[in-house]
């Protein structure tokens, strides 16, 4: 404090003191008089200064810190609320499809489905309904409760319907053909469509959360710099005034709002790159993936379909054939993921795995297609749904391996890099306050200094 | 200073906390519709008006037998060693892949096999050809079988595009109806009850003429009739009597009654111009039914489920 010597008064000082003070009940416009009075004298000035000072730096700090918390809140919630929402909708329509598929296959080896696909039928169904009930519980907007309650009325018809194309089938009666057909029309048509709305409105709400998480806080950002600019301009004043270089108070108070400015631009950068790098990362090929998993097992079904029907649903063929171009011709699903991760070591590999399965299949697809019109539908069966190598349950599995696989790595990403979002955040909602707090005093200290010494 | 800004901490933090609890919670429950499964492309209020009897040919008139052998019989076929056949393999009882053995039977592949038997001398000299309805005329043009067998009606419009063998079967509209329902025919069913058809206009309007109050509901595949029925969304199903008990033994509840009230005669379908394997194989039917072996294949697939004895066959020729 070497340097807070008394002053050398270069003004009165101010006449009046607690005797000045207005009367209650004084007109207000002595008032402003006085106050504009009190400003043209340097304490009053001060005190002026230091009220500017506290405005700029409480509110750079308050905004500063809401923003964080508001940041690391919307975070928060891509891997909670909405972000539950959009992978348990994903998982719905995924574990839907599958069960879909696995029914219409298991339905083609006659009344003695094997136990593997009797399992995977029972694991897409735990799969669907646990789903749905985390679903259930996440959803706050009415048309995503009523695209939930609208699929949980539908679950159970559509067991229903499969389990009695089991026992017909299991009797040997064709009719079983016709519910397990109709069982398929109402995912197709009806819950398929909800799931995968569902999905969407999932995927917009965080899309919207992203863009807010990686706003950069530009309130916070110019009050901080006001405020810095406010401290420099009142050290370059009081310098002037005081014949003295500097002022601790004013000169810790700008050494700490430029820490917090750095904190505040750093954490939010930070943050901003590690939530962009979960999108890109993560859970864009998360979606891509999914959706090439859906393509595969919707085609999946309706190649069985065609079969159950005994080669006579020219309609089943169409939508077999419209689902395997959107996985795998030119610009499909596959395409696009090979054009955004071919250069990536840790998808590439699976999703080259994935063509080659897709083009194995597609290729006996048509060896198939071609042994039930030739009326062999006995080898036709056996090709598409057998256990041997060469069938298309092979390529089928080796397809969703695949891309089962690719999701993993996906999925771990996008964790570790929301994980990171929040770490880059951690503590400075806190810091930040505390950092501004501190500039506040310090500036006050430093200020109240030089007003004591007029009346010391 | 530091009060207000404790003040403003504060107000900050509830700010927070409200703009994290978004709204009240909606109470009214979600309204959703009665899941009820229905078959893609079911129409309940079909386009219908009652149908009239064709009669700009005399559709049942074939070609006689003659003198035309085996041989020249064979000398048509694309491949003489192995004659192709279109049939149905999902019409149960008439075309269908027994779900237990995977192979093919029914009383349309019994005629078939016999055809084969005495136009090639052995039955295992054929290529099974599933096809749909729609595709037998299409296929028979563009050479892609010699011959169908495959619930085919004859009609004036079908002679323009294909050759016909006799009538080998008398089929006609009936109804397939729950034990328990009390109908006993088309014409008692009332204007509140479904009934349930083909997707052809001549069906929907053979229904309307018995009764024009009954409500005809139309599915571009038959056999979800049956689920329809029974899933108790329709009344009756109302198809030929063959498809119908291909229906009825599938399900102990149900039962075909009242009379055929439409007349639909099975013929085997040949490629226009190939007269030859219509004169013979007309012989080989004949022979069939002289001998028994056409009543046989009658008694295994459908007296039990039809109840009643065979509509007698005409046999006509044109020359």
């Amino acid at each position: 404090m070497a340097v807070q010597s008394p002053p050398a008064p270069t003004q009165a000082p101010p006449a009046g003191g607690p005797a000045a003070l207005p009367a209650a009940g004084a007109p207000p416009g002595p008032r402003i008089d006085r106050v504009a009075a009190a400003l043209r004298q340097t304490p009053g000035q001060l005190r002026g200064v230091l009220a500017v000072l506290a405005a700029l730096i409480l509110g750079a700090g308050i905004t500063g810190m809401t923003s964080i918390l508001a940041k690391s809140a919307v975070i928060e919630e891509t891997t909670g609320q909405s972000g539950r929402l959009s992978v348990a909708a994903l998982q719905l329509y995924q574990a839907l499809s599958q069960a879909d598929a696995t029914a219409a296959s298991s339905y083609l080896t006659g009344g003695t489905p094997s136990e593997e696909m009797n399992e995977a039928y029972r694991t897409a169904m735990r799969d669907a309904t646990v789903a749905l009930a985390t679903a259930a519980g996440e959803v706050t907007a009415s048309a995503d409760v009523e695209l939930v309650a609208r699929l949980n009325a539908r679950l159970p018809v559509y067991t229903g319907l499969v389990e009695t194309a089991r026992t017909f089938n299991r009797l040997g009666e064709p009719v079983g053909a016709t519910y397990q057909e109709q069982a398929s029309t109402l995912m197709r048509e009806e819950m398929l469509p909800s799931a995968h709305t569902l999905q969407e409105n999932a995927l917009a709400q965080l899309t919207e959360s992203r863009d807010d998480a990686s706003a950069f806080p530009y309130a916070a950002a110019a009050l901080a710099v006001a405020a810095l600019a406010t401290l420099v301009w009142a050290q370059m004043w009081l310098s002037r005034k005081t014949n003295r270089t500097f002022n601790l108070g004013l000169v810790g108070a700008t050494v700490l709002l430029v820490v917090f400015a750095g904190w505040l631009a750093m954490a939010s950068f930070a943050s901003a790159s590690h939530t962009g790098r979960s999108h890109e990362e993560g859970s864009r090929p998360l979606e891509l993936l999914a959706q090439a998993e859906i393509a595969a097992q919707q085609a999946r079904a309706e190649e069985s379909l065609l079969l159950i029907a005994r080669g006579e649903d020219p309609k089943a063929a169409e939508r077999y054939a419209e689902h395997m171009s959107e996985l795998a011709d030119e610009g499909g699903l596959l395409d696009q993921l090979d054009a955004a991760f071919s250069g990536d070591a840790g998808l590439s590999a699976d999703i080259d795995a994935a063509r080659d399965a897709a083009t194995a299949w597609s290729n006996g697809h048509g060896e198939v297609v071609k042994l039930a019109q030739d009326g062999a539908y006995t080898e036709a069966v056996a090709l598409a749904v057998g256990e041997d190598e060469a069938s298309l349950q092979t390529s089928f599995n080796a397809l969703n391996e695949a891309l089962t696989a690719a999701t993993a790595t996906s999925a771990d990403r996008f964790a570790e890099a929301t994980v990171d979002a929040q770490r880059s955040l951690s503590g400075a909602a806190a810091g930040l306050a505390a950092l501004s707090l501190a500039a506040l005093i310090s500036a006050a200290v430093g200020i109240q200094m030089r007003v004591a010494e007029y009346y010391a | 200073m530091i009060r207000f800004a404790r003040t403003a901490v504060a107000a900050a933090a509830a700010c927070l906390v409200m703009t994290a609890c978004t709204g009240p919670a909606n109470m009214e429950p979600p309204q959703v519709d009665v899941p009820t499964p229905l078959p893609e492309g079911i129409e309940f209020a079909p386009e219908a008006s009652p149908s009239d009897p064709d009669t700009s040919c005399d559709p049942l008139a074939s070609y006689s037998p003659g003198s035309v052998t085996a041989e020249q019989a064979r000398a048509t076929l694309d491949n003489p060693d192995q004659i192709s056949i279109g049939i149905s393999q999902s019409t149960n009882l008439m075309g269908y892949r027994d779900p237990e053995t995977n192979t093919l039977a029914g009383f349309d592949i019994d005629i078939a096999t016999a055809m084969v038997q005495a136009i090639m001398g052995d039955a295992t000299k054929v290529r099974w050809v599933p096809m749909t309805s729609g595709e037998r005329e299409p296929a028979l043009a563009e050479d892609r079988v010699d011959m169908v067998v495959r619930t085919m009606s004859i009609t004036c419009e079908r002679w323009q595009n294909v050759e016909f063998s006799t009538e080998y079967y008398h089929a006609g509209q009936r109804l397939l109806v729950s034990r328990d329902s009390e109908i006993a025919g088309l014409a008692e069913m009332t204007s509140d009850q479904l009934v349930c058809t083909g997707a052809s206009s001549t069906s929907v309007g053979n229904i309307v003429k018995v009764n024009p109050e009954v409500q005809p509901v139309t599915v571009p595949d038959f056999n979800d009739c049956l689920v329809l029925l029974q899933q108790g969304t329709v009344d009756a199903v109302a198809i030929d009597d063959t498809i119908l008990a291909g229906m009825a033994v599938q399900d102990p509840t149900l039962e075909v009654v009242g009379e055929a009230f439409s007349v639909e005669s099975y013929g085997i379908a040949f490629q226009k111009g190939n007269t030859d394997l219509a004169r013979f194989v007309n012989g080989a039917l004949a022979a069939m039914i002289a001998d028994g072996r056409w009543q046989a294949a009658y008694d295994e697939w459908l007296a039990e489920p039809l109840a009643m004895d065979a509509a007698p066959l005409t046999t006509k020729y044109r020359d």
